[in-house]
């Protein structure tokens, strides 16, 4: 479900670009120092996003440096040294693979998931006892998500709502939200977040939930009943469109009153351009047809 | 007060004309209208009430004249209607709404057995409020179609319309797109101002 939030590389100036990995490499880098290799192989863009955006609100010190890393090897990269931000975005990173991961063995049973669960275990129950009230509100949120798909529920912002809920926690960082207003915006910045992701997965997966007859929210709210799946995807693409764009409008609401310490264009690139074109690429605009 | 330039987003030394530009591109970046029913609607308020603050100290301490073209006005519903038990219900749903009670508005909302263009509205606006535009949407249409004289209703569903247009607007400064349709959007934009500052209406949304 993860990975749709991404910067849109050729309207970025290169050291923007340069910016933007070296977070990507920093948080990387966090998680093997707290919590070992194998979990670095679940990195995603969307933690990204929040490791970049709780830096461009702070203003402690960035330091960045060119190196090398052992996932490649051969050449230097800039990256962002050790902080508390990356800490905290390396810990959610985990905690929500492992959710995420123990999620799928439960639907599926597969041999992959087990092997990455026995793997996170000890990590998970470390990141319990850190995170004490936040793990909670997240594990009660999955609940949540997990009746409402169990009970096929036909309403896809109702189905969106737990998961968009749970990235309101996870991007409401402590440290970031330095007043009430800041924390407000993030808040809803973290909403839409999770809404969108959740919404857009779920748009992508409708052929493979069909085929496996899994449970998807459009399939239930617009009522499949084994059409063609093109003919389907037609008649539903308007809704879903106005609904998505609509989110992101909402985050961008958001983006516009957040007060920038550094780096506001390039978070303005992922909300603005980067987010639209994965929205018009998953919902067949941006092909050539 | 914050330094007038940085407020505004211009180079000090910006001309006249340059700053009504920046003045007018930011209004209508935080303007109700964009907000409305929402809960980040507080913030843009204040944000804006500091974009006119740094306007009038420009225009008076740096060139001379230039009328705002918006005064912020607090968004109020309307709540002066006869008070018969269904309105003064309703009015009590407005009301919790307006605090940011979201809970008790639903509740109320799903209680009654009524089923007017109202109800329709104000189960639309708490969706828009809680995050599920789809389900806003299809609550505002209802509502307009059971009363499609209703310039409040009509209005909502035009807001939800245009805030995707706006987002898609916007996201020209970083997408390096055709400005041809933001011209146009934002000629249109121009009008309204203009023909509001004159005691017209361009578009009756805003």
């Amino acid at each position: 479900m993860f990975g749709y939030v991404l910067p849109d590389k050729p309207e970025l100036k290169i050291g923007e670009y340069e910016i933007y990995r070296a977070i990507y490499c920093g948080v990387c880098r966090a998680i093997r120092k707290n919590h070992g290799n194998l979990p670095r192989l679940i990195l995603n863009y969307d933690i990204a996003f929040l490791a970049l955006l709780l830096s461009s609100i702070t203003d402690d010190k960035l330091d960045i440096r060119s190196e090398r890393c052992m996932v490649h090897p051969l050449r230097r990269r800039n990256i962002l040294q050790d902080n508390a931000i990356l800490d905290y975005a390396a810990d959610m990173d985990v905690l929500l693979s492992y959710l995420n991961l123990r999620d799928k063995w439960q639907d599926g049973r597969s041999v992959a998931s087990l092997a990455g669960l026995a793997a996170l275990k000890g990590r998970y129950r470390a990141l319990m006892d850190k995170y004490p009230v936040k793990s909670l509100i997240i594990l009660d949120k999955l609940k949540e998500l997990a009746l409402l798909e169990k009970s096929r529920c036909a309403s896809v912002d109702q189905a969106a709502d737990p998961f968009a809920r749970l990235m309101e926690e996870v991007i409401r960082y402590g440290p970031a939200c330095t007043d009430e207003n800041t924390e407000t915006i993030l808040r809803w910045i973290g909403y839409n977040m999770g809404k969108w992701i959740y919404t857009i997965d779920a748009f992508d997966d409708l052929e493979e939930d069909i085929r496996r007859n899994s449970y998807n929210p459009f399939l239930c709210q617009y009522d499949y009943k084994g059409q063609d799946i093109g003919v389907f995807r037609n008649r539903i693409v308007k809704d879903a469109e106005f609904n998505l764009i609509h989110t992101l409008d909402e985050i961008a609401k958001g983006f516009e009153l957040l007060d920038f310490k550094r780096y506001k264009d390039i978070v303005g690139n992922i909300i603005y351009s980067g987010m639209q074109k994965k929205t018009e690429n998953i919902l067949g605009r941006g092909k050539a047809t | 007060m914050r330094d007038p330039y940085e407020v505004l987003e211009i180079n000090r030394g910006a001309s006249k004309e340059e700053i009504q530009k920046a003045y007018r591109k930011l209004v209508k970046k935080y303007h109700p209208d964009q907000y409305r029913d929402n809960p980040l609607a507080k913030l843009a308020e204040e944000k804006l009430a500091e974009i006119n603050e740094a306007y009038d100290y420009l225009m008076k301490n740096g060139t001379a004249g230039g009328d705002r073209s918006y005064r912020s006005s607090e968004q109020t519903w309307d709540t002066g209607r006869d008070n018969t038990d269904t309105d003064s219900f309703f009015n009590q749903v407005r009301i919790n709404i307006n605090n940011g009670n979201l809970a008790a508005a639903e509740q109320m909302l799903d209680q009654t057995n009524i089923r007017s263009a109202q109800w329709f509205f104000l189960r639309g606006i708490l969706f828009q409020r809680k995050g599920w535009y789809s389900q806003a949407m299809s609550h505002l249409q209802t509502a307009v179609r059971m009363e499609p004289g209703n310039r409040e209703y009509r209005n909502a569903l035009n807001t939800m319309n245009n805030g995707n247009t706006a987002y898609r607007e916007r996201s020209g400064r970083y997408a390096g797109r055709d400005a041809d349709l933001c011209n146009i959007c934002e000629c249109m934009v121009c009008t309204d101002c203009c023909c509001e500052s004159l005691g017209g209406d361009f578009i009756p949304c805003c």
